[in-house]
């Protein structure tokens, strides 16, 4: 049979499908770039929901991360946050929760101090941005509201005892029940089929009638992240109104919702957007000329070549594929960029997995320019438009220093506006936009 | 603690003290085993878990080889549900020396060991893993065996017959002498810090590589070890059906056992001064790489497979036997000293030897007990058969997991999904298994089951194991999280030398669960330090 | 479907290596059960994409050989969508459903099967060639008869040359040949250049269901000539349904040649209305009707990606009006199953694809749409199922009947899919 080969030419293509790849994307429709995005499920997956910027220097929790920024600059001058001004961070925060919020998922604002966001086995971390859902646990906690702490017969690894006891020292007094899920009684239970469920009356109805015997005198209820996936806010909302009580959701290990709720908003809305988007493919080759870059994917039933006047690479590191580790070193894995690396896997890790440092082998990847172009290893650009965000950089542990989604977000700014810039456009409202007659579909009434 | 009395004082839960403990209470003696770890903290948890069929020893050491030929036929009808007697092949590949493989027979025909001859196809045949550069091949009765089942059920039989104890975090820190004999060991729980006291009649010292010091704490200085570091990896799935060893001199890579669902690739062999020196005890990459070069010759498959973990085990050998300190050359036999040429009539310790000949080593341990306190009745071990028991049974890798599908009760919540542990074999051991203790660590109920075993390496069941013992009251205030970080940092030791390919990408998701969202690198822990 | 006789003993680790790509083999899971969490069957018989995964690492052949499950499966792929390695536990599926003794299988799936290598048709349903051709012919003549606005409809059979070879799912000429009607006006009216092929135009393929390779290369292989032998440029699968991805699939899984290409009828569709050849409209829908879409995972996700299901939207969009189409959520290529794939509403296996469809039903009910617009078959009669069960107030159409009903052309007997509200609208004026 004849297989299909598509070509589309593009501006842009935003290679990877996390936190810095969509930022990329939206951001450069922002400026009025036609963009193309490509990418497969990774670690976004695995997200609290929170967007960190700086949480922790030299292992300790800061309380203010553009102080923490202007320090790091100093103590980490090959940081990739030491290319970035406060500002430009400050913008590109703005932006993306603009248009996240935009999309109909509520964020906080990102503020001047950092907040004290719920884990969920009962401590804390500083965080910059709360999705609206789980901002009332924050808030809760500090005032020491009276609260109850709810989890479900058959959910993996989500105990509100266990959250209780390590949060007794700071949060004494929490109540704590055990429900079993309406319709997934006697089953083993994720967050994911219980959130899609809530998302219907009947089963908030249940769900309502479940609760309610134990609220006592509790001002609020904390659960696991499992209002809705798709509109969280009305989930909460409707069922705070059957209540009469305050929630707010904490979130759990993976599998869990928050990630889940982020890739399908933007799975849902770029299109609409006017982003050429295949959330399923990756790029199996990349082809670096003069003139652009030339990617070429495989699909199930066609081919498909991506021709882009600029790239911005934002594939992550080895759960997300933009790494790649042998025994014998590591590699990047679409183009082969250069990675900067000690001689042996005896010195990617520290003997002691808590050692307050972290570890070498977290902060190897692409080393980039002022322009976050990935460099080849005598310093020069590889390509004068394919650029580089996200997790995939060198010089940052993003885990370590919570700073994963300031990071993706603030590169991708970076990113976009230096290939937007070489493209000849220019930095357009950075606001939400939407593509002229792609108005998006009406969502499901959930009130 | 308070202070224990107890007729015979057993230092050491590897597979010999187990071992001492059982023997004794099949002849009527009652016996406290300590351990400053826990069960098979030493060389009997750190080993491939072969059941030698004397193979192995055959071409160079035919007394051992022959003691293991004996042994390995006792435990596999008194202990079958620990053996899985699935056979081993001994395999020479394009380069090897063929001489040395030719003269394998015969030197199998001298110890006693059943050896048959297979053309390369015919192995290849049993072991479709095996390469086409396969020059020669001999069948030999190997098996495997579950050391950890092994132990467990030793000590569970000894409390069953109500003539033993169990005591973990336990360490001696001297003896109290009085006429030539021992008369108390005075003892720590490492867990709480509290010293106490044990009174004894006898004093087994079955300290493995530590028994050197052990000695020398009673004021003995003969026994002299040397401690040879075997480092081996573990990879997640099963690769081969039976036991596969180059057929060549002792060296790295050079045998694969496969255990259950998993397979074991080993073994390297440096020599280790101090058995303390927690930094020299672990695996390196560069023995890892060593191994897997090797081991890949045999079987090409092992350079395309995950590995989860790499472990080190301190083998005990006599330092007065070790040909220029080397520890493949030095004997496998054991060695019972009586000390009482060093003025102790009560105090033995018995070193050496392998898992295959524990039984041995006990029986001669306990019949020289079993004089000096006048008790007449002859060993039994090697026809009593060993009984199993509540939280014995969950250490067989897939055991776990076929006991779940069986039973079918969605109810039962798998905690550790990569082995399929489900929530009720954790509460049975904390319940029932030797040694269980309020407050039992993740440590502990990983050494009795499949925790923390599997491809994320306790990556995701020390979370969920963790919440499932708050919510069972075995845990309270923060110290469940304090036991996660513990357990976890010890995992990661054996995870880092194999750390590449979807290894790496665990860790990296490893990274997120224990630093992003459970916060355990900024952990407040007011517990005191892990005193292992 | 109890314990198992004898069977052959796989070593699924080795198909994982033989058929999953490198750096997507059960090797690389990560264990963190993002496919159990998105996966519907899920915990039916204690299992999910998850435990597959590790069983095959933990050598328990046998069981997974045997499980139960692997017919509550629907091999939807979804957990390879969900998957940051990308892992297809559909894979293993298909090679475990392969194992069972054919008389161990679901019934309903291997008489399925069976029914269609008894006859050139390869229908399901036992409609052989030449009542096939009787069926189409009686049908085409009624409709001539009852319409006259398609008094001159022709219905080309085995016409070599033209560019279209269009399937015919057997559910209609067996049991609701009124049904085909819509289609047929549909190609009448944009002048579309067809032919039904005698031999091979069922669409429909549970021989792959079965997990026998070598039935559904036969199916695949007697499609396949039947299609080169009529020269079409594109062979165009109904309204969707597993022939599609079985077809395509099969080509390229044993190597045939096929000397078409293969396109979706919904993509036709979206091509005719951008073209102005089907001027629909939703000026019908005065009551502000609403509508959901079921994207089929065949089609979308297995097959064409959101390019199918942007089609698919662009068609429901036109025809209902853009502010009362709303969409599930997930949709697209990350849309769940319904439970009627996969052979699952064949297998008799009713509470199990029940409990399978109920995150389906709720996507539904979450909408709080009136009307599902489902192309495939297996999916409309799925839903149309667990509506009834869990007492979901929504009917299901065809996308043929909306595209009609918005041309005026739908005749009376053609609306059973519709509800009351729907029932009088825009009738032919002349009938």
């Amino acid at each position: 049979m004849r297989r299909p080969h598509r070509r589309i030419e593009t501006q842009l293509t935003v290679v990877g499908t996390g936190i810095a790849g969509f930022a990329a994307a939206l951001f450069a429709r922002a400026r009025g770039l036609d963009v193309a995005q490509v990418g497969h499920s990774g670690a976004l997956a695995y997200t609290t929901g929170y967007l960190d910027l700086l949480g922790v220097a030299d292992g300790r929790k800061i309380a203010d991360p553009w102080a923490g920024l202007d320090a790091l600059r100093m103590t980490e001058p090959g940081h990739p946050f030491g290319r970035l001004a406060n500002a430009d961070i400050r913008a590109a925060l703005d932006a993306f929760i603009g248009e996240v919020n935009a999309m109909g998922l509520g964020y906080t604002p990102a503020g001047a101090a950092n907040l004290t966001a719920l884990l969920p086995y009962g401590v804390t971390k500083p965080t910059l941005s709360l999705p609206e859902t789980m901002w009332p646990g924050a808030a809760a906690l500090a005032e020491r509201a009276p609260a109850l702490i709810v989890d479900f017969a058959g959910l993996q690894g989500f105990s509100a005892a266990e959250f209780a006891a390590n949060m007794a020292a700071v949060w004494p007094g929490l109540a704590t029940a055990r429900l079993a899920f309406p319709g997934m009684e006697s089953l083993q239970v994720f967050p994911e089929p219980m959130a899609r469920a809530l998302e219907t009356r009947e089963t908030r109805a249940a769900f309502v009638a479940r609760l309610r015997p134990h609220l006592g005198a509790v001002t609020h209820v904390g659960l696991p992240a499992i209002l809705g996936v798709h509109r969280p806010d009305t989930v909460r909302a409707a069922l705070e109104a059957e209540l009469g009580v305050t929630l707010f959701e904490i979130p759990t290990i993976p599998p869990g919702v928050p990630g889940i709720r982020l890739r399908e908003l933007f799975e849902r809305h770029l299109p609409g957007r006017g982003v050429a988007l295949e959330p399923n493919l990756k790029a199996a080759e990349a082809r670096l000329d003069p003139s652009g870059i030339t990617l070429a994917l495989h699909g199930p039933m066609e081919d498909l070549d991506i021709r882009a006047e600029a790239v911005v690479l934002a594939t992550g590191r080895f759960l997300s594929g933009g790494l790649r580790a042998e025994r014998s070193g590591i590699r990047e894995t679409l183009f082969g960029l250069p990675v900067a690396q000690p001689d042996g896997r005896e010195a990617w890790f520290r003997p002691a997995y808590f050692d307050p440092r972290g570890h070498p082998v977290n902060r190897l990847g692409l080393t980039v320019d002022d322009r976050f172009r990935p460099l080849d290893a005598a310093g020069a650009p590889v390509h004068p438009r394919l650029h580089a965000a996200g997790a995939v950089l060198a010089g940052q542990d993003w885990a370590r220093s919570r700073s994963g989604a300031g990071l993706a977000i603030a590169s991708a700014w970076a990113a976009v506006n230096a290939a937007g810039a070489e493209l000849g456009s220019s930095p357009g409202d950075p606001g939400p936009t939407t593509a002229p007659g792609a108005a998006p579909a009406q969502e499901p009434g959930t009130a | 603690m308070s202070d224990h009395e107890t007729d015979v004082l057993i230092i050491g839960a590897g597979a010999t003290g187990a071992g001492v403990m059982r023997d004794l209470a099949l002849r009527g003696i009652a016996s406290l085993l300590i351990d400053r770890r826990d069960l098979n903290a030493g060389a009997s948890g750190g080993n491939h878990g072969l059941l030698h069929s004397g193979g192995r020893y055959a071409a160079t050491d035919t007394a051992t080889a022959a003691e293991c030929r004996i042994e390995g036929e006792i435990l596999k009808r008194v202990a079958p549900q620990c053996i899985d007697d699935c056979g081993g092949l001994f395999v020479a590949v394009e380069g090897d020396d063929p001489d040395f493989a030719a003269r394998f027979p015969a030197a199998c025909a001298a110890a006693g060991i059943a050896c048959e001859a297979l053309t390369p196809d015919e192995a290849r045949a049993r072991e479709p893993a095996l390469p086409q550069t396969l020059i020669a091949a001999y069948a030999v009765p190997d098996a495997t065996i579950d050391p950890f089942r092994l132990v467990l059920e030793n000590v569970a039989h000894a409390e069953a017959l109500g003539l033993g104890r169990y005591l973990p975090h336990t360490a001696v820190e001297g003896f109290e002498t009085d006429a030539g004999r021992i008369v108390a060991a005075q003892a720590r729980d490492l867990r709480t810090g509290a010293p106490f006291r044990i009174a004894v009649r006898e004093v087994v010292n079955a300290g493995g590589t530590w028994a050197g010091r052990i000695a020398a704490l009673a004021g003995c200085d003969e026994v002299r070890l040397l401690g040879s570091k075997g480092t081996l990896i573990i990879a997640n799935t099963r690769i081969a059906k039976g036991v596969i060893n180059r057929l060549r001199p002792p060296g790295d890579g050079d045998i694969l056992v496969p255990g259950g669902t998993v397979s074991i690739l080993g073994t390297s062999s440096v020599t280790l001064r101090d058995p303390d020196d927690a930094a020299a005890r672990a695996p390196t990459a560069a023995e890892v790489d060593r191994i897997l070069d090797e081991g890949s010759a045999m079987l090409p498959v092992l350079a395309e497979t995950r590995f989860v973990r790499a472990f080190s085990g301190v083998r005990p050998l006599l330092l007065s036997d070790a040909a220029e300190e080397d520890g493949r050359k030095a004997s496998r036999g054991f060695t019972l000293y009586d000390h009482e040429g060093q003025g102790l009539a009560n105090f033995c310790t018995i070193v050496g030897g392998k898992l295959t000949t524990f039984r041995l080593m006990a029986e001669k341990t306990a019949d020289l007990v079993a004089a000096r306190l006048g008790v007449v009745a002859p060993c039994r071990t090697a026809t009593e058969p060993l009984p199993s028991g509540p939280g014995l049974g969950w250490t067989a890798p897939g055991a776990s997991a076929r006991d779940w599908m069986a039973r079918a009760d969605a109810t039962d919540t798998i905690l550790c999904e990569c082995e399929m542990v489900a929530r009720s074999a954790v509460d049975e051991i904390v319940a029932r298994a030797p040694g269980h203790e309020d407050h039992m660590s993740l440590d502990a109920i990983a050494r009795r089951s499949r925790i923390g075993k599997g491809a994320c390496q306790g990556a995701f069941c020390s979370m969920r194991v963790t919440s499932h013992l708050y919510d069972a009251g075995v845990y309270e205030g923060a110290e469940g999280l304090g036991e996660m970080r513990r357990f976890i940092d010890g995992r990661y030791r054996g995870v880092r030398p194999v750390l590449w390919g979807a290894g790496l990408a665990q860790t990296e998701l490893a990274e997120i669960l224990h630093v992003g969202l459970a916060g355990l690198d900024l952990l407040n822990d007011d517990a005191p330090e892990d005193p292992r | 479907m109890n314990a198992p006789t004898e069977r052959p003993e796989i070593d699924f680790l080795a198909v994982a290596r033989a058929l999953m790509p490198a750096g997507a083999t059960t090797d690389a899971c990560v264990g963190c059960g993002l496919c159990a969490s998105g996966c519907p069957a899920a915990g039916l018989f204690g299992m999910d994409p998850r435990r597959f995964v590790n069983m095959a690492a933990l050598g328990m052949n046998e069981a997974l050989s045997t499980t139960p499950w692997v017919w509550a499966c629907t091999q939807c792929k979804r957990c390879a969508y969900v998957c940051p390695m990308g892992i297809d536990v559909s894979l293993l599926v298909g090679v475990a459903r392969g194992a069972w003794p054919d008389d161990e299988k679901p019934k309903g799936i291997v008489r399925s099967c069976a029914a269609q290598r008894l006859d050139a048709s390869t229908s399901a349903m036992g409609v052989r060639s030449e009542d096939f051709v009787e069926i189409v012919e009686e049908t085409a003549e009624e409709l001539r008869e009852s319409d006259p606005r398609f008094a001159d409809l022709r219905v080309p059979m085995d016409r070599k040359g033209a560019m279209f070879v269009v399937n015919q799912n057997s559910r209609e000429p067996a049991v609701e040949p009124e049904e085909m009607g819509p289609m047929w006006k549909i190609f009448d009216y944009v002048g579309a250049d067809w032919t039904y092929s005698s031999k091979g135009w069922a669409a429909e393929n549970f021989c792959m269901f079965t997990g026998d390779d070598a039935a559904w290369k036969e199916m695949v292989e007697t499609r396949v000539d039947a299609i080169n032998a009529l020269e079409p440029q594109v062979w165009i699968n109904t309204e969707c349904g597993h022939s599609f991805y079985t077809l395509w699939k099969g080509i390229e899984r044993f190597g045939l040649e096929a000397k078409f290409e293969a396109g979706s009828l919904v993509s036709y569709y979206a091509q005719w209305i951008r073209e102005g050849k089907l001027p629909v409209n939703a000026d019908w829908n005065t009551l502000g009707v609403k509508f959901t879409v079921q994207d089929p995972c065949q089609l979308v996700r297995k097959s064409l990606g959101d390019q199918a299901a942007e089609d698919l939207r662009f068609v429901v969009k036109t025809l209902v009006g853009e502010e009362n189409f709303i969409d599930m959520t997930p949709s697209r290529q990350a849309n769940y199953c319904c439970g009627g794939g996969g052979g699952f509403l064949q297998a008799g296996m009713n509470d199990e694809r029940r409990a399978y469809g109920k995150r389906k039903f709720d996507q539904i009910a979450a909408t709080e749409a009136a009307y599902v617009l489902t192309p495939c078959h297996n999916c409309h009669s799925q839903i149309e199922d667990i509506g009834g069960h869990y007492h979901g107030a929504y009917h299901v159409t065809h996308l043929w009947t909306l595209i009609c009903l918005s041309l005026g052309i739908l005749g009376p007997d053609e609306r059973k899919y519709l509800g009351p509200e729907l029932a009088g609208i825009n009738l032919p004026e002349e009938a």
